[in-house]
């Protein structure tokens, strides 16, 4: 395994050889492959942006419109190239929103590096105006900002509709925007002494399930559990429930491999087998004992989590019992009913388990769930139960309502918004324009190239939106070098520039001035790499 | 922005733009052509014959296109489109594909003009509210208004495009019956019917109209011994769901024994165990045992000694639903809350008769006059099994079909009635607006016509001429009040007419035309949102960077 230089033209099969080792080249490779990979995905910018649809090698078709999910979906094969996926992962990590602008961005960096480039400016040069550029452009963007109460929810509202209205299931904003307001209001914890409030995506669990339409989708303060009970003649309702979580088994223990119980006896055949029936009803006395009748039990691998004898005595005693909770839903359970796990069957006693007002078994054509609702001990959880017509209509339902979650998010984060539709990107432009005739030197192209990059959202959603991109951005500048016009941005709506505070538009500042943080850095990367290597496995 | 489109170097293939749209619209248009002629009691069915050489014969959208092969995504979702919609109405799934291939097809027109595909899908879905609003206002009717024989007429309707059309007046009765013998109340009081608990069993041999309904539940199962009796009235019924077999023990108990007499007692026991148990049953006067796993023929002699008649092997769905109906407990074990196997009286349940019939080849046990509740069994008789295999499938959507108009209890004419009224009224509309919507209205509009022209090409009567009769009536009833009630006006395809379709009992679910609407345009707008199609080359170990660069792709 030893690395072979790219240069290094003696080693390689001169056959197959080809020139990279100027930097030059390598450099153009590079943002060439990047440009493409922001290209695949500009179409999909933006409230008029279009989807793309996938088809995986085993199959599987995923259509969709989020920026991270295309580029993670689409296997690319270029390092550079794959450096972009990352960013837009980066940006799904942090901000969850934006994914497809942080490229967009990045992409058109790149391509006024490239004209930087030939005008025969150092690439360091590049790098370091870049980066003065993006701390002046991220200041103009939060001079932009408002900042926002978290209690008010109608602006939360706004920032949640923004996010959504790209998606697929834009017609549904107006049911899908109070549903992730709403989540993550219950969920969030206001950060003592500090501003805004602390977010755990983990406590908002999606859950998707196929049949109905998208205005089905449902917020349930509460638990779902995606699939059926496990008794026979069971109850399918109970209220006033009073719920004990397990992890343990209840069904006979298994020898080990090389132990074995040896009958030599009949009368030893029937003590076996009333032995098997005195342990499970034990174990089944103690939960009535307790007052338990719902019961959830971690799925277990290695035994039976339940043996059809102890269905047979839980429904006995009409304690409803759930098998099969995965191991990484303990947590969320826990916290959503305010319970703790019981371990061993001496702790199961009533102090450890939890009321729940209502849990009932939900019957649908397309199969049954859990609903428990009402659970007073419970921690800030929600549950949110996406509904679509088909499995890819519910799975981009179910990415949009994350990317919405998240812009939510962003703004209880960092309580600020700014208006949207490509105005933070114009006011920066135009603030480094009249920047750039001030800076001496190569900072004066670079600082220009930048503003110009920007200015490829407005560009971009005038694009998407069939509008003429040359006489939206013109008219977009105009309005921002008059000074008096900051919030203004490409109304895709009614076709032209207006204010995208009185339409409403707003975004959060997290995720713009992430995606501008993002992919400066990115581009600054890339333009420092002049070499590739190939190591031979 | 580049202007530059360097080549995106992806494992696999990606095509972008308007062919990709254009693509996507032939493809769904290619799945509609397949079912287009089996729409409507003109239609015809088609004959499938899979790769081991089963031939299917059928006339139901969903069923033929589950069992093609599609490879193309985009026809994929109107296959999984009529997947949603047998599911959740069960009948419609090929006007369901039909709509959404025209809605597409009209859509894809548009673009071609220079219309956003975003403009298009925002006056859909306006278009799909406005229509969904007209149908639930003007164009439904209660069932309380019109009684028993609507129910009938809804049944008559889903079957006239079937096998079992020309006896639909025979079948339509039988299907109304089951359903509602097996209604049940749920917690909030609703009366529902899960149609599911009407057991269809298939049986060739004579001709369709000998197909018999069954006041009771017919088992697939025969006796388990000759010996026992085949007729038992005032039947007392015990469902258990664990074998009456020579009991096992589990594994890692070991029998382990050095005298041959103990080898006798144990294999004795292993019998008594089983033996036991039964008595126990026998003993509160049980005379029917239906057991979900196998009786030992040693057990079977306790069978016949006690007259009672012993089912091995049902199927469990069966044996819950006999449960339900005879008031037994399905008992998965004996033991009670003390650790003892017990039987008691309670868990016992009761019908009128049970008896073993001979129906074609088949032996069949009948539950009759179940004492809880009622339940509905239908036996289709039939020429072949293919046709009988597609009586079950109509039988089926009828069904269905009439379990949507109890639940909801509004119906809406068929016949195309409805699709023009809502065209003429969504035309109407489309004026009224001064925005771009207004031609995607229009063409949704447009796009609803399919059916009744279809309905009429398929009779092979002249459409256009029909089509344009039908809409002049709808545009009068909507125009002039005093010509209000031709809004029931739809086609009568036997004679290439117009007609009252109220009057003339052609009748459907309000439901399944608002979400076969509901469900079509979602599907055409998820399609036409796409403009970008990357297909991925199957999993082979990976192309790795230094391939690509000696391929010359990244030049």
């Amino acid at each position: 395994m030893s690395p072979k230089a790219g240069g290094d033209a003696g080693k390689v099969n001169s056959a197959i050889y080809k020139d990279k080792s100027k930097p030059a080249d390598i450099r153009l490779s590079n943002i060439n492959a990047a440009k493409a990979v922001s290209d695949a995905i500009r179409t999909s910018l933006g409230p008029r942006g279009m989807d793309k649809m996938i088809q995986a090698a085993n199959g599987e078709v995923t259509i969709t419109n989020d920026g991270a999910t295309i580029l993670k979906q689409m296997s690319v094969l270029h390092p550079a190239a794959k450096m972009l996926v990352e960013l837009s992962r980066a940006q799904d990590i942090e901000a969850g929103d934006g994914t497809t602008s942080v490229v967009v961005i990045a992409g058109a960096l790149l391509d006024a590096a490239e004209k930087l480039l030939q005008k025969g400016i150092h690439p360091t040069v590049i790098s370091d105006g870049f980066q003065k550029a993006l701390q002046m452009a991220l200041q103009v963007v939060e001079g932009l900002s408002t900042s926002v109460d978290l209690s008010n929810e109608d602006a939360l509202l706004k920032a949640a509709a923004t996010s959504l209205n790209s998606k697929v299931v834009s017609q549904h904003s107006t049911i899908l925007a109070p549903i992730a307001v709403q989540a993550i209001r219950a969920v969030m914890e206001p950060i003592q002494g500090g501003v805004g409030a602390r977010v755990d995506l983990r406590d908002v669990k999606v859950i998707e399930r196929i049949g109905g339409t998208v205005e089905d989708t449902e917020l349930i303060q509460g638990l779902v559990i995606p699939h059926r009970a496990s008794n026979v003649n069971g109850p399918h309702r109970i209220e006033k429930a009073k719920v004990g979580l397990i992890q343990f088994c209840i069904s006979p223990p298994k020898t080990d491999m090389d132990h074995n119980v040896i009958v030599s006896d009949y009368a030893a055949m029937d003590r076996v087998l009333k032995e098997e029936r005195q342990y499970i009803l034990n174990i089944v006395k103690q939960i009535k004992k307790a007052g338990c009748n719902l019961l959830l039990v971690q799925k277990s691998i290695l035994r039976d989590a339940l043996s059809d004898l102890a269905i047979h005595f839980l429904d006995k005693i009409k304690t409803m019992v759930i098998k099969d909770i995965e191991r990484e839903d303990i947590e969320f359970v826990c916290k959503t009913l305010g319970c703790r796990p019981i371990a061993s069957l001496d702790h199961f006693t009533a102090e450890n388990l939890v009321n729940v007002d209502l849990v009932e078994e939900v019957n649908e054509p397309s199969g049954k769930y859990i609903k428990m609702t009402g659970c007073s001990g419970g921690g800030h959880t929600v549950s949110v139960l996406v509904r679509g017509t088909s499995g890819a209509v519910v799975a981009e339902a179910a990415r949009s309502l994350h990317d919405a979650l998240c812009a939510v998010r962003c703004v209880a984060r960092r309580p600020a918004l700014v208006p949207g539709g490509g105005a933070p990107e114009a006011a920066a432009a135009a603030e480094l324009g009249r920047a750039a005739i001030a800076a001496p030197g190569a900072d004066h192209y670079c600082l220009r190239a930048y503003a110009d990059a920007l200015e490829v959202i407005p560009s971009t959603l005038a694009e998407n939106a069939g509008l003429n991109p040359i006489e939206t951005v013109t008219e977009l500048r105009a309005a921002h070098a008059s000074g008096t016009q900051s919030g203004a941005g490409v109304n895709v709506r009614r076709g032209r520039v207006t204010d995208m505070r009185h339409e409403n538009v707003l975004q959060p500042l997290h995720v713009t001035a992430s995606a501008l943080a993002l992919a400066t850095e990115t581009v600054r990367a890339i333009l420092k790499i002049d070499d590739i290597v190939n190591t031979l496995n | 922005m580049s202007t530059l489109a360097a080549p995106l170097s992806v494992a696999g293939t990606r095509h972008s733009g308007a062919p990709v749209r254009t693509q996507n619209v032939m493809a769904a248009a290619a799945i509609a052509n397949i079912v287009k002629s089996s729409l409507g009691p003109v239609g015809l069915d088609k004959m499938l014959v899979d790769d081991i050489g089963d031939v299917t014969v059928t006339n139901d959208g969903a069923t033929i296109l589950k069992m093609l092969e599609v490879e193309h995504p985009a026809a994929k979702v109107l296959v999984e489109l009529a997947q949603l919609q047998d599911e959740e109405v069960g009948d419609g799934t090929t006007s369901v594909v039909i709509i959404a291939a025209e809605l597409l097809k009209n859509a894809d027109e548009l673009v071609k003009n220079k219309i956003h595909p975003t403009s298009i899908i925002s006056g859909y879905r306006l278009a799909c509210k406005e229509a969904v609003k007209y149908i639930q206002d003007n164009l439904t009717v209660t069932v309380e208004s019109l009684g028993r024989p609507s129910i009938i007429n809804a049944a008559k309707t889903t079957m006239s495009s079937k096998l079992i059309g020309a006896d639909a007046d025979f079948f339509s009765e039988m299907v109304v019956d089951a359903a509602q013998a097996i209604k049940v109340t749920d917690s909030k009081g609703n009366g529902v019917y899960p149609i599911k608990a009407v057991n269809i069993l298939k049986a060739h041999g004579r001709s369709a109209r000998e197909s018999v309904l069954i006041k009771g539940y017919a088992l697939n199962c025969t006796v388990a011994s000759q010996a026992m009796p085949k007729k038992i009235t005032n039947a007392k019924i015990a469902c258990l769901d664990f074998s009456l077999q020579k009991t096992k023990m589990k594994l890692g108990v070991q029998v382990l024994v050095s005298d041959p007499e103990k080898l006798e007692a144990i294999r004795a026991r292993e019998l008594d165990i089983t033996k036991e148990r039964l008595q126990k049953i026998l003993a509160t006067g049980v005379n029917v045992i239906l057991c979900s796993g196998g009786i030992d023929d040693l057990c079977l002699k306790y069978f016949v000694e006690a007259g009672a008649m012993g089912v091995r092997r049902c199927k469990k769905a069966d044996l819950k639903r006999i449960a339900k109906a005879t008031g037994a407990t399905f008992l998965t074990s004996l033991t009670n809350m003390d650790g003892e196997e017990v039987f008691e009286a309670s868990m016992i349940g009761e019908a009128a008769e049970v008896v073993q019939e001979q129906i074609c080849d088949d032996q069949l046990i009948l539950i009759k006059g179940p004492s809880a509740r009622t339940a509905a069994s239908i036996i289709l008789r039939g020429p072949t099994d293919a046709y009988c295999d597609e009586m079950e499938r109509s039988a089926h959507d009828a069904l269905c079909a009439v379990r949507r108009v109890l639940e909801s209890g509004r119906l809406t004419p068929g016949g195309g009635a409805v699709e023009a009224a809502l065209s003429i009224y969504l035309d109407n509309f489309a004026t009224t607006l001064s925005s771009r919507e207004q031609l995607a209205i229009a063409a949704f509009a447009q796009s609803l016509l399919v059916i009744p022209k279809t309905l009429a090409v398929n009779a092979a009567r002249d459409a256009t001429d029909l089509v344009a009769k039908l809409r002049a009536y709808h545009n009068s009833s909507q125009t002039k009040v005093e010509h209000a009630n031709l809004k029931w006006v739809g086609l009568d395809l036997n004679e290439g007419v117009l007609r009252d379709n109220l009057a003339a009992g052609v009748l459907e679910p309000a439901i399944s035309k608002i979400k076969s609407l509901k469900f079509a345009t979602e599907a055409a707008i998820t399609i036409l949102r796409i403009d970008d199609m990357i297909k991925l080359d199957p999993e082979q170990k990976g192309k790795s960077y230094e391939d690509a660069c000696n391929a010359g792709e990244l030049d």
